[in-house]
């Protein structure tokens, strides 16, 4: 306990201390980092909490941009006067309202249906927004200037850092308070058995609809915070990619731990923002990601820090360290001969490449990569990634079986302790 | 038996399109009986437990909890009524601990239903009778275990537990002891007596040592009818029951 809030008191320090030294376009990520995990956050209660799975998260984060652009339209008009860092209370205000009307329907189902209606409703929006020019400004959206307040201008992006940062905070420390009430409670019970909770005297479909609307709600906040961020905003904020992506955030982050689709969203984030500048293929990486984080490691980042966290006290580290460092080996080996091939296909494919054919009569010019170029039947361009993966394929056996047994020899210390303490407490119990 | 009837059936019938599965049931419990309902497979037994909890309404007939007509009412509200129920099949918060269980109950006894402003940690009373709840089904132990690593006993305990833990005095035990070993079942069979002491009691039970050790007055469900209704020594001697019933088990 002790230790894991020294940990997440050092982290707020960096967030705090460190953007000022940053550029301008790191300031910019680590703001889009805060809004991404926000929104993850706040799409986890539904699906880590209550168990609903929600395919059309975007309606209310887009939703709570929208608004948000027309209270700051609305200032920068002089209607009316709004002191600019609460901005996001109108994101808040339009995703609970919205959310309540959409889980209303929502809700009335579960499992698929429920994934389905939750689509629908942000399709319908996605397909509603370019046609509505008053409300969502066509195709083209809605602009609007962050207007200055109390001596704050708002002009630069650190300012607006901070300021996401704080709504950030705020509302996970809500999203952590609300774990800790009878309602939070209640929402695992129903994610557990709704059955049950029916006919212990509790109104099921009410109970979905306000956990619904919260969730609802903290997604229009970041929805606000990415339009003070932007000061735009269009129907593109409706997209199923929209809705997807706040998916693989929070599953890679793992949805059973409170802050792992924070972690998730992050790591998301920041990875976009550095490869997307490196390669057009970064999504195609991204997915790969997903992949693998769903077949070994299913409870996300989150999860796997957990475990160790758990386990703290019953790892050797030395052993494990071995271990792990023969896993990064092999990992390294894959994820080179992975993104050789990839992009060397990427650019023999490329438009580009093929008009350099041309200009070349049909021939197949070196390409390059990494900074070197290679000849495109030379065997030894290809020697380098089929060498990696025949060595990576030659360790994985004794990496997996390293693996394997440092875990288990954990998990058998882990057990032997937890027998022990309870036949102390059952000796403890006869004697009483 | 001229105490005041607490739940009353009146011509209660249940087809599925035109599949009859139930027809003209009339029962009536009284105030602190303990009621069984037995009958072979298939009889409508939970059927009839589905229409009184409100799992889905009747198609013809009244079913009325202290004269208030209840037939058609959704489960929460029956249960805010006052009559609970337990399930045959285990129907508990597996992931969450035995004790969370057990206050999710006495947060609805209490109309906690919405409470978003307050942590539950500090609502006293709710956790004292939780704590409470805990001790008299016996799972004090096992009080921060997950409810899913529990035993089938346990878990069958639990499941009662939950069922009073709403505060109901009417209460509905679904098998409370199927699948159990004989030892287990008389251990529930003593838990249920003292647990449900002084409240109104109807069991769904297949084994006759319980119906007949716990129980005043037993029905009989044959094909959706009540074949018969009495004392545990009546339903004994009764020769159609036997016929229906009784026999068919001693063969």
């Amino acid at each position: 306990m002790l230790a894991r809030t020294a940990l997440i008191a050092a982290l707020l320090i960096v967030l705090i201390v460190v953007p000022p030294l940053l550029g301008i376009g790191w300031q910019n990520a680590l703001t889009n980092m805060l809004i991404a995990s926000l929104f993850a956050m706040a799409f986890n209660l539904l699906i880590g909490q209550a168990g609903l799975l929600s395919f059309g998260h975007a309606a209310f984060f887009g939703v709570g941009a929208f608004a948000t652009l027309h209270l700051m339209g609305a200032i920068e008009d002089r209607v009316v006067s709004f002191p600019t860092p609460l901005l996001p209370l109108a994101g808040a205000a339009a995703g609970f309202v919205i959310g309540a009307f959409a889980g209303y329907f929502a809700t009335m189902r579960s499992g698929v249906y429920f994934a389905l209606v939750t689509l629908a409703i942000a399709e319908l929006l996605h397909s509603l927004a370019p046609h509505w020019d008053g409300l969502f400004g066509g195709e083209a959206g809605l602009s609007s200037m962050r207007m200055p307040w109390a001596g704050l201008t708002f002009g630069s992006p650190l300012q607006v850092y901070y300021l996401a940062l704080g709504w950030a905070v705020l509302s996970i420390l809500l999203l952590w308070a609300y774990t800790r009430t009878p309602f939070g409670r209640l929402t695992l019970a129903l994610r557990d058995n709704e059955q049950r909770v029916r006919f212990i005297g509790y109104n099921a479909h009410t109970t979905k609809v306000i956990i619904f609307s919260i969730s609802a709600m903290f997604s229009g906040i970041a929805g606000a915070l990415l339009a003070i961020s932007n000061e735009t905003a269009n129907y593109s904020l409706f997209s199923t990619h929209v809705s997807a992506q706040v998916v693989l955030h929070t599953f890679v982050g793992g949805s059973t731990v409170f802050l792992g689709p924070a972690v998730g969203a992050s790591i998301f984030t920041l990875f976009a923002f550095y490869i997307s500048e490196v390669t057009r293929t970064w999504l195609l990486y991204q997915g790969l990601i997903f992949v693998l984080v769903m077949l070994y490691a299913p409870q996300g980042i989150g999860g796997l820090v957990q475990t160790h966290i758990q386990h703290w006290s019953k790892i050797s580290w030395p052993e494990l360290g071995r271990a792990y460092a023969l896993a990064a080996v092999v990992a390294a080996c894959f994820a080179a001969a992975v993104v050789f091939l990839v992009e060397s296909f990427a650019i023999i494919f490329s438009p580009e490449y093929a008009a350099a054919r041309g200009r070349l009569d049909g021939t197949w010019p070196p390409f390059k990569l990494f900074g070197v170029e290679w000849e495109v039947f030379s065997p030894v361009t290809w020697m380098i990634p089929i060498g990696l993966l025949a060595v990576g394929l030659l360790l994985l056996p004794s990496a997996r079986r390293m693996l394997r047994e440092t875990w288990d020899q954990i998990l058998e210390r882990a057990e032997a302790a937890r027998t022990a303490k309870s036949e102390i407490q059952l000796a403890g119990a006869m004697e009483r | 038996m001229n105490r005041e009837p607490v739940l009353e059936l009146e011509n209660v019938g249940k087809h599925f399109g035109a599949l009859k599965v139930m027809e003209g049931v009339n029962l009536t419990i009284a105030d602190g009986e303990r009621h069984a309902l037995i009958g072979p497979n298939g009889a409508g037994k939970s059927t009839l437990f589905n229409m009184i909890s409100g799992m889905f309404p009747p198609t013809a007939g009244e079913i009325r909890l202290r004269g208030r007509r209840i037939s058609g009412l959704p489960p929460h509200e029956i249960n805010r009524l006052g009559l609970s129920r337990s399930f045959q099949i285990t129907n508990i918060f597996h992931r969450l601990s035995v004790f969370e269980n057990l206050r999710i109950g006495v947060m609805a006894r209490h109309g906690v239903r919405y409470g978003l402003f307050v942590p539950i940690s500090r609502m006293r009373t709710i956790n004292d009778e939780a704590e409470a709840i805990l001790e008299r089904v016996r799972l004090t132990q096992r009080r921060d275990h997950s409810a899913g690593d529990l035993t089938y006993s346990e878990q069958r305990a639990l499941e009662i537990g939950m069922t009073l833990a709403t505060g109901a005095d009417v209460i509905l035990l679904d098998e409370p002891t199927a699948g159990m070993s004989r030892e287990e079942s008389q251990r529930a069979v003593e838990l249920i007596r003292e647990v449900t002491e002084g409240k109104t009691l109807l069991v769904v039970e297949h084994d006759m040592n319980v119906v007949f050790s716990l129980c005043d007055r037993v029905s009989v469900l044959v094909y959706g009818r009540i074949l018969a209704t009495g004392t545990p020594d009546e339903i004994r001697n009764n020769a159609e029951v036997q016929e229906a019933y009784l026999g068919e088990e001693a063969a």
